[in-house]
């Protein structure tokens, strides 16, 4: 008996020890979230958005604690007592009544008005609370009022939170059905009409990278590309948007057929992303879009890439792919496509992969050209699964003037010859594969100067120092001159100079 | 009372597009259209808006349906286009439900870009279609009209123009207006393998150049060698060959790179 009162006590205690623990917790996310305040004012003060950036790196880590608790405390601690924030209050809507905690009243400080920036990072916050609530639809609605306020705004410092915004708006209306979706864009090119006008690098990049997104989830081709040959994107846009564009950009270019261009923006995409487990989602994206690239583009991609622990996975049916690519079968090749079929489709590269059907068909001819210095067409008709010796004359023909091989046709005894292989060395090629790395070499170089920072206004500091120097010794000179100093006490000054 | 009157010119107009349209009279049809395009900005329906009564769409719908198949027949690939982009945001509007002659518009389409060789555009259009086609459970493929422009795209990329010239024959084409289309294919079909033989080849007997490239008589064979400018000689059909054009290295872009090297060297130095 005594005993299990005993555990009974100790579990108690330990109960209230959490909850004293929960407490502490609430007002540690509370003071890190105040503790940004303090360095969004920073920002406004100094004009730099990298007091915002600092910010907004902080958000992962609130919104694993966010509650509606400390929300509640934050609003009111940020707040002063005559201003009501309905909006935001409007977010905790009913849970306010029922909950009903009063938080401690630490309003004895009375913060004076909200800056326009706290006000948006505490906006964005509770998008991101609602959207963690799965509030889909509360979301959509309550993002709508924020845009409309961080739309009115007219400040610099606010840019970077104001992106981000956008984001969460858009994400909000992608998870709602449909035509959800289609509504938005309106909205998002006023936004960045105005935000280009303003020269708001900031949220420019990130609508026209949530302008592409929206087009491409609705298969809109034709309007993306009409979209990015009518804008800009921002050089200086923050790398995580560049990335998301050139993936988008790759995509695009690749429904259209630029392989070339579309395999450049996503290697692009590919290297400049983060190569951690946070970006696991869209750098496997980008693989698996950039190994259906490759392929169309007759390459091969690495063997390496599927061995890639963040990869392999994912990517097992594009290695299969790439085995029937490789080897030119055609019987391997519908297979994978009929039993992937349906992971293509939701990875949106279905129809990229049905055009591989063509370079299956040119890889077998390459391989049987390389293996044979002679071979019938009809040999040739049967390995690659064709209807008719005649298709197979066509198809190597194409094939040869595709410059795929290099052989020519006997039609009279139905054969194809294999020409000798060219050596490469003695083309332009070397001197053009060297060229294409030199220049990435000296664009690399030029971008590292361009991308090193000076603390601003440095120079002129430097200029007065030179004044005040100049001063003094003209200062010591006369003084010598007056012949009032020894030289031991000027030496240290001297030696400053 | 002006808005009864120009539905009443509209609904009367319509009619008779269609009839026109049924009797395969494209030239009135031509005529009606004009007068037709008239009465639908009075009724406020070239383009679909939230106001607009629903039927009054859809007979916008079908006019500039008919419209685009009119123009087909009468071979005007320019106006099929503009009718066809004047078409898309009809095909957007969810009010309006499906349309029974769209699949054979969007196919048409298809077949239009395929034959101007617009490849990149014949894949953006296609792309939307698989969109759709994987939210209704389907692919576009399964429909007759799609299915037709999709695999001759496949037969011309692979080079099976055996299947394509197959598939131009009469009877194997879905509807009318595609067999319209034949005639270019084949003439693109043609040129496609006269520049494949004429690297894949040497020499080639005149009879068998007939039947690979599709042509009914030996003497077309000799008038078509001629076109292209290749040899005949001895009832054999010599191919010029390309033995000139062996890589040359280019001095001057790589005096140009190399000046390139040493400027940016400079730079940096």
């Amino acid at each position: 008996m005594a005993s299990e009162d005993v555990e009974m006590k100790t579990v108690e205690e330990t109960q209230t020890e959490e909850k004293k623990e929960v407490v502490d917790e609430v007002t540690a996310t509370v003071n890190d979230i105040k503790a940004n305040f303090p360095l969004l004012e920073q920002g406004v003060t100094n004009f730099d958005s990298r007091f915002m950036l600092k910010v907004l790196r902080t958000i992962p880590s609130v919104r694993r604690r966010l509650t509606p608790e400390i929300f509640r405390r934050v609003i009111k601690e940020s707040h002063p007592a005559h201003e009501k924030p309905t909006l935001l209050l409007s977010v905790l809507g009913d849970e306010d009544s029922a909950m009903d905690i009063e938080a401690p009243a630490t309003q004895s400080k009375g913060p004076t008005a909200v800056i326009p920036e706290v006000d948006v990072y505490l906006h964005l916050l509770a998008q991101i609370f609602l959207l963690d609530q799965n509030a889909l639809e509360a979301g959509a609605q309550f993002s709508t009022e924020v845009v409309k306020k961080v739309h009115s705004l007219n400040r610099r410092t606010v840019d970077p939170l104001a992106g981000q915004v956008y984001f969460y708006y858009s994400r909000f209306h992608e998870l709602l059905p449909a035509p959800a979706l289609l509504g938005i864009r309106s909205q998002l090119l006023a936004s960045l009409r105005t935000a280009t006008l303003r020269k708001d690098i900031d949220t420019q990049a990130q609508l026209i990278t949530l302008l592409l997104r929206n087009y491409l989830i609705t298969s809109h081709i034709n309007q993306a590309d009409l979209l990015i040959a009518k804008t800009a994107f921002p050089p200086t846009a923050s790398n995580n948007l560049i990335i998301r564009y050139e993936y988008y950009l790759g995509k695009i270019r690749a429904i259209q057929l630029d392989y070339s261009a579309a395999h450049e923006h996503l290697q692009g995409a590919i290297r400049k992303a983060p190569q951690t487990s946070a970006a696991a989602g869209f750098i496997q994206a980008a693989n698996k879009l950039n190994v259906v690239v490759e392929l169309l583009m007759g390459d091969i991609p690495d063997r390496a890439l599927f061995r890639n622990p963040m990869l392999e996975k994912p990517l097992k049916p594009y290695f299969l792919l790439v085995q029937a690519v490789r080897v030119g079968e055609l019987d391997a090749f519908n297979k994978v496509v009929d039993t992937y079929g349906d992971v293509f489709k939701k990875d949106g590269t279905y129809t990229l992969v049905i055009r591989l059907r063509q370079s299956v068909i040119k890889t077998g001819i390459r391989t049987m050209s390389l293996s044979y210095s002679r071979i019938s067409l009809r040999e040739i008709c049967v390995r690659l699964d064709l209807d008719s010796e005649q298709s197979a004359e066509y198809i190597v023909a194409k094939a040869i003037r595709d410059g795929v091989i290099e052989a020519t046709l006997n039609h009279e005894k139905g054969y194809m010859q294999s020409k000798e292989l060219l050596d490469i060395y003695a083309t332009q090629e070397p001197t053009e594969q060297f060229h294409a790395r030199i220049s990435a070499c000296m664009d690399m170089h030029n971008e590292c100067i361009k991308a090193m920072r000076f603390p601003m206004n440095q120079h002129r500091l430097e200029l007065k120092n030179a004044q005040e120097a100049r001063d003094r010794e003209r200062e010591l000179a006369k003084e010598i001159q007056e012949g009032d100093l020894d030289d031991s006490d000027t030496g240290g000054d001297y030696d400053g100079l | 009372m002006a808005t009864s009157t120009s539905t009443e010119a509209l609904s009367t107009a319509y009619h008779s597009l269609r009839n026109a349209f049924s009797s395969s009279d494209y030239e009135k049809c031509l005529s009606l259209l004009p007068q037709l395009k008239l009465a639908l900005l009075h009724n406020n329906a070239l383009l679909p808006s939230p106001t607009t009564p629903l039927p009054t769409l859809l007979a916008a719908r079908d006019i500039l349906e008919l419209a685009a198949l009119t123009s087909i027949h009468v071979s005007d690939g320019a106006a099929f286009a503009r009718y066809f982009a004047q078409l898309a945001p009809f095909y957007e509007d969810a009010r309006l439900g499906r349309s029974e002659m769209r699949n054979r518009v969007v196919g048409l389409q298809l077949l239009l870009l395929l034959s101007q060789n617009s490849i990149a555009e014949f894949h953006t259009l296609l792309e939307t279609l698989e969109m759709e086609g994987a939210q209704n459970g389907g692919r576009p493929e399964d429909d007759v009209y799609v299915r037709y422009p999709v695999m001759l795209e496949r037969w011309l990329m692979e080079g099976s123009y055996d299947k394509v010239w197959e598939a131009t024959r009469g009877g194997k084409v879905p509807s009318e207006e595609y067999a319209l289309f034949s005639t270019v294919l084949v003439g693109t079909i043609r040129n496609e393998i006269a520049s494949c033989s004429e690297r894949a080849y040497t020499s080639i007997p005149i009879s068998n150049a007939k039947n690979l490239l599709f042509l009914e008589s030996e003497g077309a064979v000799i008038e078509f060698a001629r076109e292209r400018g290749w040899l005949v000689k001895d009832s054999r059909i010599w191919f010029p060959s390309e033995e000139g054009d062996k890589e040359v290295l280019n001095s001057e872009s790589i005096i140009e790179n190399t000046l390139g090297y040493a400027r940016e060297l400079e730079t940096i130095v």
